[in-house]
């Protein structure tokens, strides 16, 4: 299991960041998640692969500086 | 260390008032001269606190001819009706103003630690520093005995470490938490890169800590004016403090602003923990991390100096830099043992770094050592000096000598290229012993162009397409070659290249929020605007978007964070009793805002001239940064200017690109210059003047002079 911002998602093996932002409805526009404390970026959504019980948060990275 | 009273002065102290003391303090330091003066309700009005006062002492201090180690430029500092309250998180910020040795022209400053809250508690809503002293002064404002002491000093400590602890030892009749410190060190006395050091004193660790106002020289101004220290005593502060209109929505909205920062902090950008230093891995994975004086945007090593790096040697505990902040960001590192310089082998706790320095002194000068930043870091503060002007003009140089532009006979023998952390160490020692090579390189980069240019022979084109500066100062630490719209937040920014006024790259760049020239000006009017907010009321911006609500990317503008925008207005109804809604705020901060701007116009600034940028924030100047991204350079050449590159060199592709980004920018100047009401020479016109209230006639006066008839 995965802690998406405090929601449970089922883990799979081989799940990527990309694979488990398409389970969560509100990661639209989202550039940035931290998994554990590893900070990914868009670009790499597709080849960072999510080990079970990670915590995911998406972040908001908008305005900042 | 010996303190000589020269003159004391009694005044009685009026209790606060809706957040306001109702008294500015005035210090001729040539006379010397204290002078206390009443806030009129106009100045509230228009104004409102913090730098609005800073810049209206300001405009009546200086003349057209007034330049920045002249007796009659202002230094002042002011905190805001909202500063000091104890439970709105980033309420403790004070703001300092003054003509800049960098720039000619008018500096404004932010930062933390407990001076300007207890400058007001102790009576006065803003400090005003002019003249210079004759013998080195230490100014005391003694908020509890309702005394002002001028003191002659001798003895001090040079560096402002030293010093600060110092004075809080002598001041703090055994209560080292009601004294704050305002001081600069010896470096500050040799370049124009002086900082001010502000401390607050951190109770559970039971020793000083120091926030700095870092920007444009104002140590350096403080220092000429002879001025060692200005300390600041104050007692208790309860939640009331500020005697707000409305207490008890007071307390309910910072409740609920404090309570959203610790339940998601955590969950976001974990503040309170690694400060800012996750921007690192951040900004270099999405090619933002400046590295070797802005060429390149991302670099192995920065894994190296990121969050991951600074987190296990942050020192644990409570990190805010004033009182009940829960972003709490502020943290240091404790037993440093610096390897270089007078504190060589010694323990000592440094206060950062965040990410400014890391990237300025670090991935910029391709140093990926993170204690040797740790050690940039101390001695720029103990020196007093500017961490991101001395990490950008640092990248200046070294890139200069691995050019050719200079050579070992210019440096003083320092082998200067990137990666170097030796020689940039020295350079920041040589800064604090005025001596060197260093003190060329303390002169900031549009000096060094100069000299570089009249003295060694050097190519006076190519240092100002490298040479990072705007308006005279240095740029803060974020590449904006792909951003059009952080462009044109760099280059118009009032005061220079800093971010402090919008930092647009994510909206721009990754989210593409600004698809034209038009929204592109509406966010460089609206975000500059509300920022400049922050700076009125003496809070802090990084609670604003740093935490963000969990509903927040479903409201119609996520940007703008408006349930945030919300609160802070209801924060300052409840604080002042003037019943605000959000769009008022935008409204307080576009008088202060294009005030600023006519103020510097009358310093003989202010014009689109000024808001220039070195082609290096634009584009590649080298074939060698075209190369290393030459698929997206390609395509936006055959894209967005419609050009075929069949048969096109490097240098060709180089300059077609340079010329399609530079009439870009131009087009984005245009474009904000009318959304601000200005006319297309950058200046406000007579309109926006009298529709933002701020036509007096010494600012109508500045505007017809400078041929704005409407």
């Amino acid at each position: 299991m995965i802690r998406v911002n405090d929601r449970e998602i089922p883990w799979r093996e081989k799940m990527t960041v990309s694979d488990l932002l398409q389970l969560v409805d509100d990661a639209h526009d989202c550039a940035v998640v931290r998994v554990n404390d590893r900070y990914v970026a868009r670009h790499n959504f597709d080849a960072v692969v999510v080990p079970d019980g990670a915590e995911v948060f998406l972040i908001p990275v908008i305005a900042g500086g | 260390m010996q303190l000589k009273t020269m003159q004391t002065i009694a005044y009685e102290k009026q209790d606060i008032d809706k957040g306001y003391a109702n008294q500015t303090l005035h210090i001729d330091l040539a006379q010397p001269a204290v002078d206390i003066r009443p806030v009129t309700e106009e100045m509230k009005r228009v104004f409102v606190g913090g730098k609005g006062f800073d810049l209206w002492l300001l405009w009546h201090a200086v003349t057209p001819d007034t330049r920045w180690n002249d007796p009659e430029n202002a230094l002042c500092i002011a905190s805001g009706p909202m500063g000091g309250t104890p439970s709105y998180p980033g309420s403790g910020k004070s703001i300092v103003t003054g003509i800049s040795p960098l720039t000619g022209s008018v500096m404004d400053s932010n930062v933390g630690g407990y001076f300007g809250p207890y400058l007001k508690f102790s009576g006065f809503d803003a400090l005003e520093i002019t003249g210079k002293a004759a013998r080195e002064q230490v100014i005391y404002i003694d908020g509890i005995e309702q005394k002002i002491h001028l003191l002659q000093v001798s003895g001090l400590p040079e560096e402002s470490y030293g010093l600060s602890a110092a004075l809080t030892e002598h001041f703090s009749d055994g209560k080292p938490r009601s004294i704050s410190v305002v001081s600069t060190g010896p470096g500050a006395a040799s370049t124009f890169l002086g900082c001010l050091n502000f401390t607050w004193y951190d109770t559970k660790r039971k020793q000083v800590r120091y926030k700095q106002a870092g920007r444009g020289g104002l140590g350096t101004v403080f220092h000429d004016k002879g001025v060692r220290a200005v300390v600041a005593r104050w007692d208790a502060v309860p939640i009331g403090i500020n005697n707000p209109d409305d207490l008890d929505g007071l307390k309910q909205v910072s409740r609920a602003y404090s309570k959203e920062i610790v339940q998601l902090d955590p969950k976001q950008n974990h503040m309170a923990k690694v400060g800012t230093t996750h921007l690192v891995p951040i900004m270099n994975d999405f090619d933002l991390l400046p590295t070797h004086n802005f060429k390149f945007g991302s670099h192995k090593g920065a894994v190296l100096i990121g969050k991951d790096a600074y987190t296990p040697i942050f020192d644990p505990g409570f990190d805010g830099c004033w009182m009940g902040c829960t972003v709490a960001c502020s943290h240091g590192v404790k037993d440093f043992v610096p390897f270089t310089g007078p504190y060589k082998g010694r323990r000592v706790y440094v206060d950062g770094p965040e990410y400014e320095t890391i990237a300025g002194c670090g991935s910029n000068l391709g140093v990926f050592d993170p204690y040797a930043i740790v050690e940039m870091n101390f001695y720029c503060d103990a020196y007093g000096l500017d961490t991101i002007s001395v990490g950008t003009a640092i990248a200046f140089v070294m890139e200069c000598y691995e050019n050719g532009l200079i050579h070992q006979d210019h440096t003083g023998g320092l082998p200067l290229h990137f990666g170097n952390r030796d020689a940039a160490l020295e350079l920041v020692h040589q800064m604090g012993r005025g001596e060197g090579f260093g003190k060329i390189v303390g002169q900031g980069i549009r000096r060094m162009k100069q000299i570089f240019a009249e003295k060694f022979g050097a190519d006076p084109d190519f240092m100002q397409d490298i040479g990072m500066e705007s308006k005279g100062l240095e740029f803060s630490e974020y590449m904006t070659k792909e951003s059009l719209a952080q462009q044109g937040g760099y280059g118009m920014a009032l005061k220079g290249p800093q971010h402090d006024e919008a930092w647009l790259i994510f909206l721009d760049m990754v989210h593409n929020y600004m698809p034209t020239f038009e929204k592109k000006a509406e966010a460089l009017h609206w975000f500059p605007m509300f920022r400049t907010w922050f700076g009125l009321c003496g809070l802090c911006k990084l609670p604003w978007n740093d935490i963000v609500p969990e509903d927040n990317k479903d409201t119609a503008e996520p940007a703008k964070v408006m349930k945030h925008i919300e609160w802070y207005a209801e924060y300052f109804s409840a604080t002042t009793g003037r019943q605000v809604r959000p769009d008022d705020l935008i409204k307080m901060s576009e008088a202060v805002y294009n005030f600023q701007r006519i103020l510097s116009l009358k310093m003989g600034y202010g014009r689109r001239a000024q808001d220039t940028l070195p082609y290096r924030a634009m584009g590649p100047v080298t074939e060698e940064e075209y190369e290393s991204r030459r698929e997206r350079y390609d395509k936006q050449l055959q894209e967005n200017g419609g050009i075929a590159l069949n048969g096109k060199t490097t240098g060709e592709k180089v300059a077609l690109l340079r010329k399609y980004r530079e009439e870009q920018y131009e087009k984005l100047k245009d474009a904000v210059y009318q959304r601000r009401g200005w006319t297309a020479d950058g200046i406000p016109t007579i309109a926006t003047a009298k529709r933002l209230g701020i036509d007096f006639p010494e600012v109508l006066d500045v505007l017809k002079a400078a041929g704005v008839s409407e």
